[in-house]
C-alpha cells in the first residue's frame, strides 16, 4: 500500500502510517472487509445525488468513485472518476483519493491529487465513503483559494466566465484524451 | 496260391477283385452286396499280401467321395433347382402348397438317404481294411470312417447348396410347426376363437377339415427328421429354421399376452408356455413325437434342455423385457394397478441387460409424453409421483429413478404453479394422496443433510448398488419417501414453507371464521417433517396464533360492558396480524368513507386501550362487508369487498357518478374501480348511462337507499377477498414473483452503482460482483440475471452491446 501512496504525501505521514497498518493490518482486516461492504451497502441504498462508489474489480479495498458536479456551480453536470484506495487501517487512517479524470480546480493538482483537510489532519474514523464524496462534491462548488495546488486556477476563479470557458475546454480534453 | 501270386495274369484277376470289392472306379450301381464273410477275407489277405492297402484305401475312399460330389448331392438338390427354376419362371410364388413341398423334400430326403445307406457296407469294407492292412486316412474328425464319411456328406451338401433351399426348408417346417402348434393349442385349449373356426377350416394345414392332412403332414416329418438325423444333418440343415420359428411364436405371444394388461403378473405363466412349446417342438423335431424325450438319445436330451435354458427362456425374458419397457410409461402412469407387471419387469432385468435401454426408453418417453406444455403441472406432478412409487418397486436403490426422473424435476422447477400445487395438495385433505404421505411422520431427508448409514439395515440383505449409482446422489437421498423427492425438486425447504405460509394466509384471509383447528394440525404434521427449528415455520405458527388472539379481542372489545360500542354505527371485527410475521400483502389504495373511518378510529382507541403501546395499521381494501342495499322495489343481502362497498355507499348520497370523480374520492385506480363496478351492474343496482358514468336503479320511482353496511373485520394487516367475487378470487398475498422482484430491486441499486463506476461489465463479472459484495446475498442465478438485466435493457433502463451492458447516458 504504501509505494501506492502519491508523492505530494509528505514521507513521515507515510512512515507512521506503515506502521499503524502493520499493527492493524493482521488483526482485523476482516473487520475492515466488513466495514467497507456496510458502506457499499449504505452507498448504494442511499439516494445522494451525483456521487457514487464501487469496487473496483474483485479489490474491496479499491474502489472507483463518480462524481457529478453540483447545479449551479460551473461544474455542473461535469462529471469526474475518482479512485479511493483504503488502507488496512482503515477507518482509523484516511483513503488515499485522487481524481483520475483530469480536474482543473484550484485544490486539485495535475496529477488528481487532492487537498482537503478531511483527508489529511483532519480525518475521523467517523467519515465514509459517502461523507468523503459529497465533501469533494461540494470543495468542486467553493474551492479553498487560500492554499491552491493549482494556482492558475485559483487566480482564474475571480472570473466565473472566463473559470468556466477554461474549465469546459479542459474538461472536453481530458475526456477526448480518455476515449 | 502263392505260387500263382506272381504271374501277370493272375496280378491283373487279383486287382480286378480287389477293384470291384472296393468300387474303386466309382461304379456302385453294380454293387449288390454280394461278398459273404469268408469272401472278404480273402481279398482283405490279398491286399495285404501285395502290400497295397494305402493304396486301395485311398483309391476306395476318393471314388466314394466323387461319386457323392459328382452325383448324389447334384442329385438331391436338383429337386430343390427345378423348384426354383418353376418359381422363377411362374409368378404365383407361393402356389406350390405346403403338401408339395413336403412331398418334394420328403422324396429328396428320402433318396438322398436311400444313396447314403447304400454306401454304408462299402465303409465297412474300408474300416476292414483299415483295421487289417493299418492303413491311414487323414482323420478330421473323431469317431471312426463312418464320422468321415459324413463329413464328407455335409461338406459336399453345402459346398452345392441352391439358395432356394433355405426358403423350402422353411415353408417345410413352418408347415410342420403350424401343425404342431395347433394341436398344441387345442390341447391345451388356451385360444378358444380358434376352435370355433375349426368347422370350416383346419388351423393347422390350411385346409378344410374333412380334408385335414395335418396327420399326413406330420407323419412326413417324422420320416424326415428321422432320415436327416440319422446322416447327422438335421442340425445342420434345419437348426436355425427350426429355432426361428419358435423364437418368433415366442415373441408373438408374448407381445400378445402383454397387450395394454399390467394388472397381473405374467411371467410365471409364460416360462410355463415356452417350455411346453419348446420342449414339444423339439420332441417332435428330434425325437420323432410328443412325449418321445424320456426314451430318446441322453444327448439329445441334453440338447433340448440345454437349447431351452439357454436360448429360449432367455429370449423370452428378453422379449416379455422389451415388450415392457415399451410400455413402461403406460405402466407407471397406472401405478399400483401395474404392480404385477412392475414386479415382472424387476424379476426379468436381473436376468437381462436392459437396463440402460429402460432408462433410456422411459426417458424419451416422459419427454415426449409428458414433459410439453400442453400437460397440466398437476398432471405431470402425479406422474412424477407415481414414476417415484413404481420405479421403487424395479429398484429399491433408487439410481433407477434418480436417472429417469431428473428431466421431470429441471421441468418442475421450471414451472411457476408447482410449488404452489404441491404445498396445496399436502394440506388439502381432498387430494387424499400426498396428504396421507404427509401424515408418515419422518422427517424429510434432503441433499444437504446427509445421513448416516442407518445400523438397522439389514446388512444379510445387502445388495451393491447398480452400476450407474456412481455417477449420483447419496444413497439416503435416492432412497428418500415421496414428499422428500418432491420438496427436492427445488433442494431446499424455504421454498416450500414460504409458499405454504402464502397459501396459509390465503386461507385464514379468506375464511374469517376464525376456526384454526385445522391448521394447527397440519402446522404440526409440517413441523415434524421440516423440522421444528425453521423460522419460516415458527412465523406459520405465529399467524395461526394471531387468528386466535384476533378472536378473543374482537369479543373483548365488542362486548355490551365496552362503552364505546354504543358509538359505533358499524359492527366491526377484525383480524389483527402481527406484521412481522405474515407475507408482505399486495397494495390497493381505498379510501374509506367517513363513517365507516371514524368506526374504525373508535376500534383502534379500543385497542390501544388493550394492548398499551401497540396500535392498528388498516389495511382497509382487504375484508369483508356485509351490506343490506334498499332500493325502492327490493332489498340486497350481500357480502362484498370494502371497494365495491364503499363504492355504492357513495351513491348513497348521490345518485350519479362519474368514474373520474368516484376515482378522486376513493383513490382507487380507475380501471379498477371500473372493474368492482361491474359487479354492482350485474346486480342491477347501478347502470352506465353514458360513458364512465353511473347511476343508480331505483326501480319506478326514487327512493331511499341506505348502506347499512356491517363492515365486518379488517385488521392491520389485513382482510381477504369475498368468495362471492367470480374473477378476483385472486390471492391477496403478494405472489411469489413480486417478492422475488423486491429482492432483485435490491442487486439493481448495486448494478447501478457497479455501471456508474466501471461504465460497462459483462454478465459473469456482474454476477460476480454482487455475490462478492452484497450483504446477505439472496441467492440469484446467472441465468434469472440475465432475464432480469434484459428485462431492464427492454425499459431502456440498460444498454446491452458487445456482451456488455452498461448505463444509458442520463
Amino acid at each position: 500500500m504504501a509505494q501506492n501512496i502519491a508523492p505530494g504525501i509528505p514521507s513521515t505521514t507515510t512512515t507512521t502510517k506503515n506502521n499503524t497498518e502493520k499493527v492493524v493490518a493482521g488483526r482485523d482486516s476482516h473487520s475492515v472487509s466488513k466495514r467497507l461492504q456496510h458502506e457499499l451497502m449504505t452507498l448504494m441504498m442511499s439516494t445522494d445525488k451525483g456521487i457514487s462508489a464501487f469496487p473496483d474489480g474483485d479489490n474491496l479495498f479499491k474502489w472507483v468513485g463518480t462524481i457529478t458536479g453540483p447545479a449551479s456551480t460551473v461544474y455542473d453536470g461535469l462529471m469526474y472518476r475518482l479512485s479511493l484506495e483504503f488502507p488496512s487501517s482503515y477507518p482509523y487512517s484516511a483513503p488515499t483519493v485522487k481524481f483520475i479524470t483530469s480536474c482543473f480546480h484550484p485544490n486539485v493538482d495535475l496529477h488528481g491529487n487532492i487537498c482537503l483537510d478531511i483527508l489529511k489532519e483532519k480525518w475521523s474514523a467517523s467519515y465514509d465513503v459517502r461523507s468523503i464524496l459529497l465533501s469533494i462534491q461540494s470543495l468542486l462548488g467553493e474551492p479553498n483559494n487560500d492554499s491552491p495546488l493549482n494556482g492558475h486556477a485559483a487566480e482564474l476563479w475571480v472570473n466565473q466566465t472566463a473559470y468556466k470557458k477554461h474549465l469546459l475546454e479542459q474538461y472536453k480534453k481530458a475526456n477526448d484524451d480518455s476515449k | 496260391m502263392s505260387s500263382t501270386t506272381k504271374s501277370p495274369a493272375n496280378q491283373e484277376k487279383q486287382w480286378n477283385i480287389i477293384k470291384n470289392v472296393f468300387c474303386l472306379e466309382g461304379t456302385f450301381s453294380l454293387l449288390e452286396g454280394g461278398e459273404g464273410e469268408e469272401e472278404m477275407r480273402q481279398v482283405l489277405r490279398l491286399v495285404q499280401q501285395v502290400g497295397a492297402g494305402q493304396l486301395v484305401l485311398d483309391f476306395a475312399l476318393d471314388a466314394i467321395w466323387v461319386t457323392l460330389r459328382k452325383v448324389i448331392v447334384p442329385k438331391f438338390w436338383s429337386h430343390f433347382i427345378v423348384y426354383s427354376k418353376q418359381k422363377n419362371d411362374g409368378d404365383d410364388e407361393s402356389s406350390e402348397g405346403s403338401v408339395e413341398v413336403m412331398s418334394r423334400i420328403a422324396t429328396a430326403v428320402s433318396e438322398l438317404y436311400d444313396s447314403a445307406v447304400s454306401f454304408i457296407p462299402q465303409i465297412h469294407k474300408c474300416e476292414m481294411l483299415v483295421d487289417q492292412t493299418g492303413a491311414v486316412y487323414e482323420a478330421c474328425v473323431a469317431g471312426g470312417l463312418m464320422e468321415h464319411f459324413k463329413l464328407h456328406l455335409r461338406a459336399s451338401l453345402h459346398s452345392q447348396m441352391p439358395t432356394s433351399f433355405t426358403l423350402l426348408i422353411h415353408k417345410f417346417y413352418t408347415a410342420a410347426f403350424k401343425v404342431f402348434y395347433h394341436t398344441q393349442v387345442g390341447n391345451q385349449g388356451e385360444e378358444t376363437d380358434e376352435t370355433s373356426e375349426e368347422p370350416i377350416q383346419c388351423g393347422g394345414c390350411d385346409a378344410a377339415t374333412d380334408a385335414c392332412h395335418c396327420q399326413a403332414i406330420t407323419n412326413t416329418f417324422c420320416q424326415v427328421n428321422r432320415q436327416l438325423l440319422e446322416l447327422d444333418l438335421l442340425e445342420r440343415l434345419a437348426g436355425d429354421v427350426v429355432s426361428s420359428l419358435l423364437l418368433g411364436v415366442i415373441t408373438d405371444h408374448v407381445t400378445t399376452t402383454c397387450r395394454d394388461s399390467y394388472d397381473q403378473s405374467r411371467i410365471k405363466q409364460l416360462e410355463k408356455w415356452v417350455e411346453n412349446i419348446v420342449v414339444g417342438w423339439l420332441e417332435v423335431v428330434y425325437c420323432g413325437g410328443r412325449g418321445q424325450l424320456s426314451s430318446a438319445d441322453p444327448a439329445i436330451q441334453t440338447l433340448v434342455t440345454n437349447s431351452l435354458n439357454q436360448t429360449y427362456i432367455a429370449a423370452l425374458y428378453h422379449t416379455y423385457t422389451t415388450t415392457r419397457i415399451d410400455q413402461l410409461f403406460n405402466i407407471v402412469i397406472e401405478y399400483p394397478e401395474s404392480q404385477p407387471a412392475l414386479e415382472d419387469i424387476r424379476d426379468c432385468l436381473d436376468r437381462t441387460h436392459l437396463r440402460d435401454r429402460l432408462v433410456s426408453s422411459l426417458r424419451s418417453a416422459i419427454q415426449t409424453r409428458l414433459l410439453h406444455p400442453g400437460v397440466n403441472t398437476t398432471d405431470v406432478l402425479h406422474a412424477y409421483i407415481s414414476a417415484i412409487k413404481a420405479l421403487r418397486v424395479l429398484d429399491p436403490k433408487g439410481v433407477l429413478l434418480e436417472l429417469v426422473s431428473e428431466p421431470v424435476r429441471q421441468y418442475l422447477r421450471g414451472r411457476e404453479d408447482t410449488v404452489r400445487y404441491i404445498v396445496t395438495s399436502l394440506t388439502d385433505e381432498s387430494c387424499s394422496e400426498l396428504c396421507e404421505e404427509l401424515l408418515v411422520a419422518t422427517p424429510l431427508v434432503l441433499d444437504d443433510c446427509p445421513t448416516e448409514d442407518d445400523p438397522s439395515d439389514p446388512w444379510q440383505t445387502w445388495t451393491p448398488d447398480p452400476v450407474h449409482a456412481h455417477t449420483l446422489k447419496s444413497k439416503s437421498q435416492r432412497t428418500a419417501d415421496i414428499i422428500s423427492m418432491l420438496v427436492n425438486i427445488y433442494g431446499s425447504k424455504d421454498v416450500f414453507i414460504t409458499e405454504y405460509r402464502t397459501i396459509l394466509a390465503d386461507r385464514i384471509l379468506s375464511q374469517f371464521n376464525y376456526n384454526t383447528e385445522r391448521e394447527v394440525r397440519y402446522l404440526e404434521h409440517l413441523k415434524v417433517r421440516f423440522g421444528e427449528t425453521l423460522p419460516l415455520l415458527h412465523k406459520c405458527e405465529v399467524m395461526v396464533k394471531d387468528v386466535a388472539d384476533s378472536k378473543r379481542i374482537n369479543s373483548s372489545i365488542n362486548s355490551d360492558e365496552n362503552p364505546r360500542r354504543e358509538k359505533q354505527k358499524f359492527p366491526v371485527s377484525c383480524m389483527i396480524l402481527s406484521a412481522q410475521f405474515w407475507p408482505s400483502f399486495k397494495e390497493e389504495r381505498l379510501k374509506l368513507p367517513e363513517e365507516v373511518t371514524r368506526d374504525l378510529d373508535t376500534y383502534t382507541e379500543a385497542f390501544q386501550e388493550l394492548k398499551g403501546n401497540r396500535t392498528l395499521n388498516w389495511k382497509p381494501h382487504l375484508g369483508q362487508v356485509q351490506v343490506e342495499v334498499e332500493l325502492k322495489n327490493r332489498t340486497l343481502n350481500l357480502t362484498v369487498t370494502p371497494t365495491q362497498a364503499t363504492i355504492i355507499l357513495h351513491f348513497e348520497g348521490r345518485s350519479k357518478w362519474s368514474i373520474e370523480d368516484l376515482s378522486s374520492v376513493t383513490q382507487v385506480p380507475k380501471t379498477v374501480l371500473r372493474r368492482k363496478i361491474t359487479y354492482w351492474q350485474t346486480q342491477g343496482v347501478l347502470q352506465e348511462v353514458e360513458t364512465d358514468v353511473f347511476v343508480l336503479v331505483e326501480g319506478e320511482e326514487a327512493g331511499e337507499e341506505s348502506g347499512e353496511a356491517t363492515v365486518a373485520g379488517i385488521s392491520s394487516p389485513s382482510l381477504a377477498p369475498p368468495a362471492i367475487e367470480e374473477d378476483e378470487a385472486e390471492s391477496v398475498m403478494a405472489s411469489a414473483q413480486d417478492q422475488r422482484e423486491e429482492e432483485l430491486q435490491v442487486f439493481w441499486s448495486y448494478i447501478v452503482g457497479m455501471l456508474t463506476n466501471l461504465d460497462s461489465l459483462p454478465l459473469e463479472r456482474i454476477h460476480a460482483m454482487l455475490k462478492m459484495f452484497v450483504q446477505g446475498s439472496v441467492e440469484c442465478s446467472q441465468q434469472e440475471l440475465r432475464a432480469f438485466l434484459d428485462r431492464k435493457v427492454r425499459h431502456h433502463h440498460l444498454i446491452f452491446t458487445n456482451g456488455l451492458y452498461k448505463l444509458p447516458k442520463n
